[in-house]
């Protein structure tokens, strides 16, 4: 086959293979642009921004945007940057993705070698779950977090989000189990193992890479989740993409772009660096989670 | 060393029921062995005896002791998977031990009993090494340790050996016969090779349909196969099933079928013709019962000679086997390879009937008296 | 429950012996249970809540007058919503073209043994790794009508260069695209670059074989097996779509006036600003109307091919 191909290469085909990569690359400046815009800005002063247009490049490296971004900006009435906000999203992203995690692989453990009467219409019931618009739940959502004393709580964002992201974990550690063989199991309940030490001793020591999956979407969805945030959290609770919008809109004065841009940069940089560091079982979550949408 | 004991068991799925009333008994230490096509409930009934799957119906007691509503780790049983099961996460030893281990055994003596059985199995080397890191045959030999570490009341084995290549099973077949000369455990034993069947076992159940069709020794079923399902089922190449006519000849009821010319073959169970005079029956003939003329055999009972046209031959190296159509049914011959058959010519062969059987064609239930 | 039952049956046949029952049958269960008591209460109870919603006068607090289908009424008479459902047809319908176009051609162009695929992968599906609320103000400043692109290119010489889509309410829909495009088009790349990657080789080689060019391989072989492929990526892309709220949120808020609202940012302003809970209520079950009749042929499909196999 190759040596036929070989031979009918042409100078057409050169032409051809020329335009592609020049299309590839093209399409490849397209997908940055908007980010070198963002940290070009971030770098300029305001005064340079307006004399200058989007790609100019800033005179000095100025860093002023950020720290401003970080802990001066206003968010609405108060005025502390970004950074309270990052925390606040790190303790909503943490416990909630611990926990989603943990009880999606126990129920997709479950659902692929403990089958019961139900335990499949449970799944299928959980799996229509994934798909309804989150608007149908925000209003009693609302209520329910109330009641328990929880509304614009750290505490009230990390259940919503386990609640509704527990679907997701486990259907992703369900089509994982799904592929380890049921005799595994088998063997180890004639050995004489239980429920939990065959889930501790034989199915979690071979999950490792549906764990990483499964934790950098929950990572990534929760961090960037703004529906949530701004429904259910309180002035001091917000997370990081409420305080960026809020930031944004924010206008006392000028607007100050660079600030806008460093902020904004600052609210995209760990699932950014989530996907730059493991970015292989970043697209196997997403094309696995494509499943459900 | 247990004996097991099943007493009409059923499994119904819903609507579908897949053993459909079982009844096997036998004795500690003998060796059964559960063989029969896909889809028979072979499976199932493993399954069913290991805990692993609930009955619907019936008891099942394994050394006397009920054991329909235990769980698998209260049976005392252990199993040999196809698959072979090995917890990918563990080296060799930790997989052998880990029966022991769930059962609290001291940490002294799961060591040497992983010493011993790696002495039997000669997996001595390989303990250290993970399931990924080793060929099947040795993963085999370690799926086998893990289940003598135990030392259970009695082994299941589902269909251990059909993911080896042909020599490695003939290596382990004979292997695990050894084992069980050696030890003198229980063991039932699921397969769909029929040879594997016949070597192995001490009794055989047949199934088929999710109901079992005969339960003998290998050679019981071989000589006296219950019905047609189980004559074809059993023995390579299989049972020739040829139609024939019960005619009287010489006061004497025999068969008649149609060779090259019409040929009439004496029948040794002649009780169990009686009804069927001048009906058509299925005789069944092994292939190894037509042979090419031999000398010292002629003129003994039961013993014709008749031409057949060949069809094909087939030289397998010990044997050829001569492929002809009597009475319009295929019919396979097992020759000496010397014996000058060539296809398209018509030769004389020698049909010895003395261990012939014959079948109602109605139902296929064989015709005894 | 029903095995215990089905137990229970059995027994009637083999009087006298005890089923077995112990806390480690129960195991499974139990692990699943608070999984179950979530999903039944915070989905589907609060599905018919929200339904029972629609169906009242309820404003600030929920009130249970029932007004029959006055809500919806009322829904499908506001100008704001019909803006906002027309919006969602015209982002959606482009939203989702560009982006099975675009992400159809990437997969192919990238599935051509190029050099340095993983990088310029990485590149195409980055936007997807960062919130919406980042997309927006990343395009907002970008379209800024006096600062952002429109200022770039008079620099560049074409001085009568206009493009101030973010400022004019018949064209700002148009913004929402872009930026949607932009975030999303790279995943549907690596969707069909993954199913391009699971087509049978032996297929090509055979069409190869039979004297198909390349570009006939693709249209006739390569494209139809994807099938399926195409039918998620159109399920997701159109789920995106309607649940659509940060970007609008951070890119035009809305505006102007309420020109580019889409229903997820309608639903969230009458139930939470501005207390028509009511409305907001109904705009919700039209939204999970909308979600549900994508869905149920995808699922239905779906759970049929499962069973084939």
């Amino acid at each position: 086959m190759s040596n036929v191909a070989k031979r009918q290469t042409s100078g057409l085909d050169k032409v051809l293979r020329v335009a592609l990569y020049v299309c590839l690359l093209g399409m490849a400046t397209v997908y940055l642009a908007p980010f070198i815009v963002m940290l070009l800005t971030s770098l300029k002063d305001v005064e340079e921004i307006r004399s200058g247009t989007l790609l100019s490049l800033p005179s000095s490296l100025d860093f002023s945007a950020w720290s401003k971004a970080w802990n001066g900006a206003c968010t609405g009435s108060q005025c502390e940057g970004m950074a309270p906000y990052f925390f606040n999203s790190f303790k909503i992203v943490i416990p909630a993705v611990a926990i989603s995690t943990l009880l999606g692989a126990l129920n997709g453990y479950v659902i692929s070698h403990w089958k019961f009467k139900g335990s499949d219409l449970f799944f299928a019931a959980l799996l229509v779950g994934c798909f309804i618009p989150f608007q149908v739940i925000l209003l009693p959502m609302a209520r329910t977090l109330g009641w328990l004393g929880i509304a614009n709580t750290t505490t009230g964002l990390v259940m919503v989000h386990v609640v509704y992201g527990v679907a997701f974990t486990t259907l992703f550690f369900r089509n994982f189990y799904q592929s380890i063989p049921v005799e595994l199991v088998k063997a180890a309940r004639l050995d004489g193992a239980g429920f939990f030490t065959i889930f501790y001793r034989i199915i979690l020591p071979v999950s490792t890479p549906i764990i990483v999956v499964t934790v950098i979407w929950q990572f990534t969805q929760i961090w960037n989740d703004f529906l949530f945030g701004v429904a259910f959290s309180g002035f001091d609770t917000q997370p990081v993409t409420v305080a960026l919008n809020n930031l944004v809109n924010t206008s006392f004065g000028g607007k100050e772009y660079n600030v806008d841009m460093a902020a904004a940069i600052i609210a995209a940089l760990p699932t950014l660096l989530v996907y730059v560091l493991a970015g292989k079982y970043f697209v196997r979550g997403l094309t696995a989670g494509a499943v459900k949408g | 060393m247990a004996s097991l004991v099943i007493e009409n068991v059923k499994k119904r799925y819903g609507e579908t029921e897949i053993l459909k009333g079982i009844n096997i008994s036998i004795e500690p230490g003998e060796f059964l062995i559960l063989v029969g096509p896909s889809g028979c409930g072979k499976s199932t009934l493993m399954n069913s005896i290991a805990g692993l799957e609930d009955v619907s119906e019936g008891r099942i007691l394994i050394g006397d002791k009920d054991v329909t509503f235990s769980s698998p780790k209260d049976r005392d049983i252990a199993m040999v998977f196809q698959s072979y099961a090995l917890y990918p996460n563990m080296t060799v030893a930790a997989n052998i031990s880990f029966g022991l281990e769930m059962r609290k055994v001291p940490k002294e003596e799961r060591e040497a009993e992983v010493q011993r059985v790696a002495d039997m199995l000669q997996i001595g080397h390989l303990l250290k090494r993970k399931p990924a890191q080793l060929s099947g045959g040795q993963r085999q030999r370690v799926a086998m340790g893990r289940a003598l570490a135990r030392r259970p009341k009695m082994y299941l084995f589902d269909e251990p050996l059909s993911n080896l290549d042909a020599k490695l099973r003939v290596e382990m077949r004979t292997e695990i016969k050894k084992l069980h000369q050696k030890l003198g455990t229980t063991i039932v034993y699921v397969t769909h090779d029929q040879i594997e069947a016949m070597t192995l076992a001490d009794r055989i159940a047949v199934m088929k349909d999710g109901e079992v069709q005969q339960l003998g020794t290998p050679q019981e079923i071989y000589d006296n196969p219950t019905n047609l399902f189980v004559a074809g089922f059993m023995g390579s190449p299989a049972m020739n099933f040829v139609p024939a006519k019960v005619v009287e000849q010489n006061g004497a009821y025999a068969l008649e079928l149609q060779a090259t010319k019409p040929t009439v073959l004496p029948f040794p169970d002649q009780e169990s013709l009686k009804s069927y005079l001048g009906k058509e029956v299925l005789l069944g003939l092994r292939p190894e019962m037509i042979t090419e003329p031999q000398p010292h055999k002629e003129g003994a009972n039961f013993v014709v000679k008749a031409d057949i046209d060949v069809e094909v031959t087939e030289p397998m190296g010990a044997d050829t086997m001569v492929l002809t159509r009597i009475s319009g049914a295929e019919v396979n011959c097992r020759s000496n390879p010397a014996y000058p058959a060539k296809a398209g010519e018509t030769i004389p062969m020698m049909f010895d009937t003395s261990k012939a059987v014959a079948f109602d064609p109605a139902n296929g239930q064989r015709i005894d008296g | 429950m029903n095995k215990i039952a089905a137990k229970a049956g059995s027994g009637a046949t083999q009087a006298g012996r005890p089923a077995r029952l112990s806390l480690a049958d129960w195991m499974p269960k139990i692990v699943m249970a608070p999984t179950a008591v979530a999903a039944i209460v915070c989905i589907y109870g609060y599905m018919i809540w929200t339904a029972v919603l629609s169906f009242t006068n309820s404003r600030m607090l929920p009130t249970y007058k029932f007004v029959g289908f006055d809500q919806y009424e009322r829904l499908f008479m506001n100008d704001r919503w019909m803006v906002a459902l027309s919006n969602l047809g015209v982002f959606g319908g482009l939203f989702i073209l560009i982006c099975l176009f675009l992400g159809v051609m990437l997969a192919i162009f990238l599935d051509q043994k190029i050099r340095a695929e993983g990088a310029i992968r990485t590149i195409y599906l980055y936007p997807m790794a960062i919130s919406f609320i980042v997309t927006g103000t990343a395009w907002k400043w970008l379209l800024n009508p006096t600062n952002g692109i429109e200022k770039m290119m008079i620099e560049f010489g074409f001085e009568d260069f206009r493009f101030n889509w973010l400022s004019d309410p018949d064209m700002v829909v148009y913004c929402l695209v872009i930026a949607a495009v932009w975030q999303a088009s790279g995943f549907v790349m690596a969707l069909f670059l993954a199913g391009l990657r699971g087509v049978d080789g032996e297929m090509i080689k055979a069409a190869q074989l039979d004297g198909a060019s390349t570009f006939t391989t693709y249209r006739r072989i390569i494209l139809p097996s994807l099938k399926p492929v195409f039918f998620s990526a159109l399920v997701i892309l159109s789920h995106i779509a309607i649940k659509s709220f940060d970007l609008v949120a951070a890119l035009t808020n809305g505006g102007p006036g309420y020109s580019s609202d889409l229903p997820a940012n309608f639903m969230y302003a009458h139930a939470f600003t501005r207390s028509q809970i009511g409305l907001g209520a109904a705009s919700a079950m039209v939204m999970l109307g909308c979600v549900l009749a994508i869905l149920i042929p995808y699922l239905y499909s779906e759970l049929r091919g499962e069973r084939h196999e």
